[in-house]
Parts: C-alpha cells; sequence; structure tokens
C-alpha cells in the first residue's frame, strides 16, 4: 500500500466532475437494466424472450457477429502491409500516415454515403464493369453484408495500420540486423522475429475494430438496409421508430452481453497465441 | 564465471586456430563528401583480442560494421580466413556480431536466443540441445536457460547475447561497445569474463571501445584510431610507452605536455629549449617525427615519471625544475600531485608507501625527470586533434 495524503476540502472537490461523470454513467446503466428487465406492467424478461426466440432476429445476432469478425480479420489482414511499408519507408511515414489517417477528418455519414456512390446498382464500379463488357447485370454491392463489410472495413481500417505500426515501431532498432548475422534470410527475419513482435498489435487492432464494428449503427442503416439489420441498428429502430425503449433496452444488454463475452474469449485466444506479453 | 572445459571446445579447438584471421588493405569510406575512413590497412592475427579504440566519431564502428558487412567499402578489400569478403552479406561471413544494445530477442527465452542460429541451421535437436547447453555454462547461465530475456539483469543479457554469437563458432566475434551501457563494478567484472572467454576459445575478437582503460585490460593488440585513420596498432605496453605520436599518447594513459622550441640537433640529443632553461634529451625519445632546429616541439611525461624531490638530494642525472605543490591527492594505492613549475602544470604519481618522505601541499619542492623518460612529439594540428572529420 502506498501512503496516502492527507485529505483536505479543496482536493476533494477536483473529485467533483469525476463523481458527477460517474454518477451519470451509474444511473444510464441502472436505467437500461431496469428498463430491460421491465415491461408496461412491471418486472418482465418478456422482451428477452421475443427477441432470442425470434428467428428473424437470431439472423441479426449472427450477422453482426460474423460480419464484424470479417470486418476484423479483412481489416488487420489489409492493413498489416500498409503498416509495414510506413514501418519500412521512415522518411515518408509521417506523411504516409496523415494520408492514411486524413479520412477521419470527414463525418462517418458522409463517408458512407460515399460508399452509396461507388457500390450502388447505378454506382461508379457497376458503371464501369457494364461499360467493359465484364458484367451484364450489376453486381449486387450493397444492402447486403458485402456492402456493409465493406464500409466497415473501410471506417475502421485506420486503428489496425496504427495498433500494427506502433508494435512494429516497439521492436529495438537491430533486431533484424543481429537475426540476420546469425545468419537468417530477410525472410527468415520477418517470419521468426518481426512477424510474432508485431502479433500484439494485430491482435489488439482485431479485437478493437471487432468490438467497434459490433455496436456499429451508421454504416448498417445506410449500406445494409432495411432488409440486412445489424444489433445496433435494430436498438435505433426501437428507439427512433417504434418508440419502444423496453425493448431497446433489452437489446442492448444482449449487446453488451455479446461484446463482454467476445473480448473474453478473444483475450483468452491471444493469451494462447502470443503468451503473456510484458 | 565458471571455467566450464566443455568437450565440444576442446575438441573444436585445433581446427579454429587456422581461422580467424582478417586482412584488411586501403579500406576507405565515404558519404558523399564527408571521409569516415581514408584508406587503413591493418592485419589480425588468429585468436586475437584486438580493440579498436579512439574517440566517438572516429571510425571504429564504422570500421567494424564494415568487416562485419552491414556496410561496403568505397574502395579497398576485406578478408577474413584468407578469403575475400566484397559483397558479402553478413549472414555469409564467418562473423558474429554483439551489438550496443545487444539486440536479444525479447520472445524468445535465454535459451531460445541462443538457439536461434542453429535452428537456421536445422541442427538435430539433439546436438542443438547440447550446444546450448554448453555455450550458456560458458557464460555461465547454465541455469538461467528458461528465463525471459526481460527477467535477466545487464550483466546477465550481455553473456546471453556473448553465447548467441558463440555457440555458431564464429572465426570472428565482433563486439560494438557492448559493455558501454553497464555500470563499472560489472563493466569489470564482465571484462575479465569476456577476456578468460576469449582466451578459452581461442576465437579472434575485435572490441571496439572509447575507453582506454578497458582496451589495455584486455586487448592482445590495440589499433587506436582518429579522424578516420590508424594513429598506432601495437600491444597495450607498447602502446603506452612508445606511443606514435602526440594523439596516441594523449588518449592513451594521462601525459603531461611540456611546450617546448628544438634549439639543435646532434648525434644522440636534441636540445630543446623549455621551462627551466635548455635541455639535452636523447634522441632516440622523439616519436614519429624529425625534430629540425627552429620547429616546435611537445615533451611528453608520464606521471609517474615524474619524481619529487626532497631538496638536498642528489638530482644523480636527472633534469630538476624549481616548482611548488598545488595538490596532494591519494588515491588508495598512489598520491597524486598537482605541481606547478612557471606557469606549467604538472601531474606526478608517486607510491603512497612513499608518502612520508614526499612535500604537503603549498610546499616547495624539486621536480625531477630522467632525460630518457622524456618523449619528444610534434604539437598535434588543431583540426586533425578535435575529432571526426574531413582528412585532407
Amino acid at each position: 500500500m502506498t501512503e496516502t495524503q492527507p485529505a483536505s476540502p479543496a482536493k476533494a472537490l477536483l473529485l467533483l466532475p469525476v463523481l458527477v461523470l460517474l454518477g451519470l454513467f451509474f444511473v444510464s446503466v441502472f436505467q437500461l437494466f431496469s428498463n430491460g428487465f421491465a415491461d408496461a406492467d412491471g418486472w418482465s424478461l418478456r422482451y428477452f424472450r421475443q427477441i432470442l426466440n425470434r428467428s428473424d432476429y437470431q439472423v441479426i445476432f449472427a450477422r453482426t457477429i460474423l460480419s464484424s469478425l470479417t470486418v476484423a480479420l479483412l481489416s488487420v489482414a489489409l492493413s498489416y502491409p500498409i503498416a509495414l511499408l510506413l514501418w519500412r519507408l521512415e522518411r515518408w511515414r509521417n506523411t504516409l500516415l496523415i494520408v492514411v489517417l486524413v479520412p477521419w477528418l470527414v463525418s462517418l455519414v458522409v463517408r458512407t454515403y460515399g460508399w452509396l456512390v461507388l457500390l450502388g446498382p447505378k454506382g461508379v464500379i457497376n458503371g464501369m464493369l457494364a461499360w467493359t463488357g465484364i458484367i451484364e447485370q450489376p453486381l449486387a454491392l450493397m444492402f447486403n453484408d458485402l456492402g456493409i463489410v465493406i464500409g466497415l472495413t473501410h471506417v475502421l481500417i485506420p486503428f489496425a495500420v496504427i495498433s500494427i505500426l506502433s508494435s512494429l515501431l516497439a521492436i529495438e532498432s537491430n533486431l533484424e540486423e543481429a537475426s540476420g548475422v546469425l545468419g537468417a534470410s530477410r525472410f527468415q527475419t520477418f517470419r521468426r522475429i518481426v512477424l510474432p513482435l508485431s502479433l500484439p498489435g494485430a491482435f489488439t487492432a482485431l479485437i478493437v475494430i471487432f468490438l467497434a464494428s459490433i455496436g456499429a449503427i451508421v454504416t448498417p442503416i445506410v449500406l445494409g438496409g432495411m432488409s440486412h439489420q445489424f444489433v445496433g441498428s435494430q436498438i435505433y429502430q426501437e428507439v427512433m421508430y417504434t418508440f419502444n425503449l423496453n425493448k431497446a433496452a433489452a437489446w442492448s444488454i444482449c449487446l453488451l452481453a455479446i461484446s463482454f463475452l467476445s473480448l473474453l474469449l478473444l483475450k483468452a485466444i491471444e493469451r494462447r497465441l502470443i503468451g503473456t506479453v510484458e | 564465471m565458471s571455467p566450464a572445459q566443455p568437450e565440444t571446445l576442446a575438441r573444436a579447438a585445433p581446427s579454429r586456430a587456422a581461422r580467424g584471421s582478417i586482412n584488411v588493405a586501403g579500406i576507405a569510406k565515404t558519404y558523399g563528401a564527408t571521409t569516415v575512413l581514408s584508406g587503413l590497412d591493418l592485419a589480425v592475427e588468429a585468436g586475437t583480442f584486438v580493440t579498436l579504440l579512439g574517440p566517438s566519431g572516429c571510425g571504429k564502428t564504422t570500421l567494424l560494421r564494415l568487416i562485419a558487412g552491414f556496410i561496403q567499402p568505397s574502395a579497398g578489400s576485406i578478408a577474413i580466413d584468407g578469403r575475400d569478403m566484397a559483397g558479402l552479406p553478413p549472414q555469409r561471413r564467418p562473423i558474429g556480431m554483439v551489438f550496443q544494445n545487444l539486440a536479444l530477442f525479447p520472445h524468445f527465452s535465454v535459451e531460445e536466443n541462443v538457439a536461434y542460429g542453429l535452428r537456421l541451421r536445422n541442427v538435430p535437436e539433439s546436438e542443438l540441445r547440447r550446444k546450448v547447453g554448453t555455450f550458456l555454462d560458458l557464460v555461465g547461465l547454465g541455469h538461467l536457460g528458461s528465463r525471459r530475456i526481460s527477467q535477466l539483469s545487464g550483466g546477465q543479457k550481455q553473456r546471453v547475447a556473448l553465447a548467441r554469437s558463440l555457440v555458431l563458432e564464429p572465426s570472428i566475434l565482433l563486439l560494438d561497445e557492448p559493455l558501454s551501457a553497464l555500470d563499472l563494478q560489472l563493466r569489470k567484472q564482465l571484462q575479465v569474463a569476456l577476456k578468460e572467454i576469449q582466451r578459452e576459445l581461442g576465437t579472434t575478437f575485435v572490441f571496439v571501445t572509447h575507453d582506454q582503460e578497458e582496451a589495455t585490460l584486455m586487448s592482445d593488440r590495440i589499433v587506436v584510431m582518429s579522424a578516420g585513420s590508424i594513429q598506432q596498432y601495437d600491444t597495450p605496453p607498447v602502446i603506452y610507452s612508445q606511443p606514435a605520436n602526440l594523439f596516441v599518447a594523449k588518449f592513451v594513459g594521462e601525459l603531461n605536455e611540456i611546450p617546448g622550441r628544438i634549439a639543435a640537433v646532434t648525434a644522440g640529443t636534441v636540445e630543446i629549449d623549455g621551462p627551466g632553461g635548455r635541455h639535452a634529451l636523447p634522441v632516440n625519445g622523439t616519436r614519429g617525427f624529425s625534430p629540425a632546429p627552429g620547429a616546435s616541439c611537445v615533451i611528453g611525461l608520464r606521471p609517474e615519471r615524474i619524481s619529487i624531490l626532497p631538496p638536498d638530494a642528489d638530482a644523480g642525472g636527472r633534469i630538476v625544475l624549481p616548482g611548488t605543490v598545488v595538490e596532494r591527492i591519494a588515491l588508495g594505492p598512489v598520491l597524486r600531485f598537482v605541481l606547478r613549475c612557471g606557469e606549467q602544470r604538472l601531474v606526478a604519481v608517486r607510491l603512497a608507501s612513499h608518502g612520508a618522505a614526499l612535500p604537503e601541499a603549498g610546499a616547495a619542492c624539486r621536480i625531477a625527470f630522467d632525460p630518457a623518460d622524456a618523449q619528444i612529439f610534434e604539437p598535434l594540428a588543431p583540426p586533425a586533434a578535435a575529432s571526426f572529420g574531413e582528412k585532407p
């Protein structure tokens, strides 16, 4: 135990903003749970039963989890080469990093609508493919899971680049030289030294992106359309259109549970795969 | 460190004796307009502990990296074991290297770090285990094989880095200031340990340092470098007692510098005008230049060569200058005196056991030295003395 300094009223005052924030947080969580486990007549599990038993809702859960997993894996796979490039090109690193991050300066909604323009049935991609004669009917690139995955991957990729790059930058400068002197080829050095040492960053990216994606709202609404809901967009609908706050709360609790369980599972996999990384 | 004598080492010893020679011929390295190394020649015999010694920026690390193959020379050639190394990458040269920051693999255990090079060579598991064990014992870490790198102390990490390189039995081990980050006590221990291991294995060690004491303690031979060229290449005692020039004399050991002007050169003696008048010094005390009358010079005296005489003592053929004691400092076995003779400040070191007969601070004294102990140098040209850089 470290020694504590004597508390003074002035210092206690500094805690006030934190306490207000914490208070609001607990009140809202309490509200969420009391809404979720109740209906108009009092305590009830009615909405949970409703959500978990309806097969179209089960599809939404499955879509949310599987698409988010795809997004997470795709983001890490696509950003690893980018991070590696940024790591190698020391001189251009900062410039290229700005290029990677610049989309964040544009609103999420605007970027998602940008994809609408690209992916739509008469959008840029289908237009080009039809013009070159590769396809006759437009491809279904949006209002389906594919559209959601493309949109979310694009939005979340910078997280992965930064996370992987930071673990690459943490590698001591001449480990590669040392590996070379000991007889390793460039590929062997990458496989045995660089890749394992950058895995923690890649796994962090995987977890963060999965969790961010599982709660996505805007992208599924815009690129998934009415027929392809995510849990997040379903909650949005319950709140904004059907005004069923109890059901929305029950949805939210399910989402919370999924996030929490996946986090535990992913962390367990990480430990098994990478070992405890100090 | 336990002097382990594992059978692999004993068995491998005869074949290794032939390996480990380095021949550097006319090596130069320039970056644009900057010359880092200018035409070096160096021949290292197999089994030698050689130290590249010099101030930072003198090119010693560049020379090491050229031998390792991390960089290619602008001119000249390097041969190891008689084979020309031109164009060969580090992994195809018979070398090992211990880096300044050690560059241990943090995601491997101690054993796996040492086994890394063997695994790359597809050494069978049983032989690999045996070799890793042998070399971990050699560096005194046999009991820590399963530790993670982050659980080791600084000195233990040094030993892992050493074992990781030595387990591949290279002809030459290159060490780039590996002890510089350690505290003094640990550094001294490891200096001794390194020397013992080198002697036991008979591997050629090329060790880079800017610490002249470290170099003197460990090396069979020292390469003193300055401003991209080799100033002297010899054994530590020769470098100390017969330095090639004033730079070497000042860099290795302490030196009193007395400015003078050459008055006359006769057979056997040089007459020099200096503090206290004209002194005749033996001509074989001149280092690295031919004295000409009228030229300015520096008389160099090691502190232990300066005596402090009582007022009535016989000088016995020595040159005597009048002076005063400025400071008298007890440093364990020796006494260190700071003396003044006119404007000239001199440092003398005497045995503490003779201290009773020696004057206290503030006292007048007679400063004496044997002409045969005086060395005559050409004064340093200011830019060459300074440091790194463009050699004309």
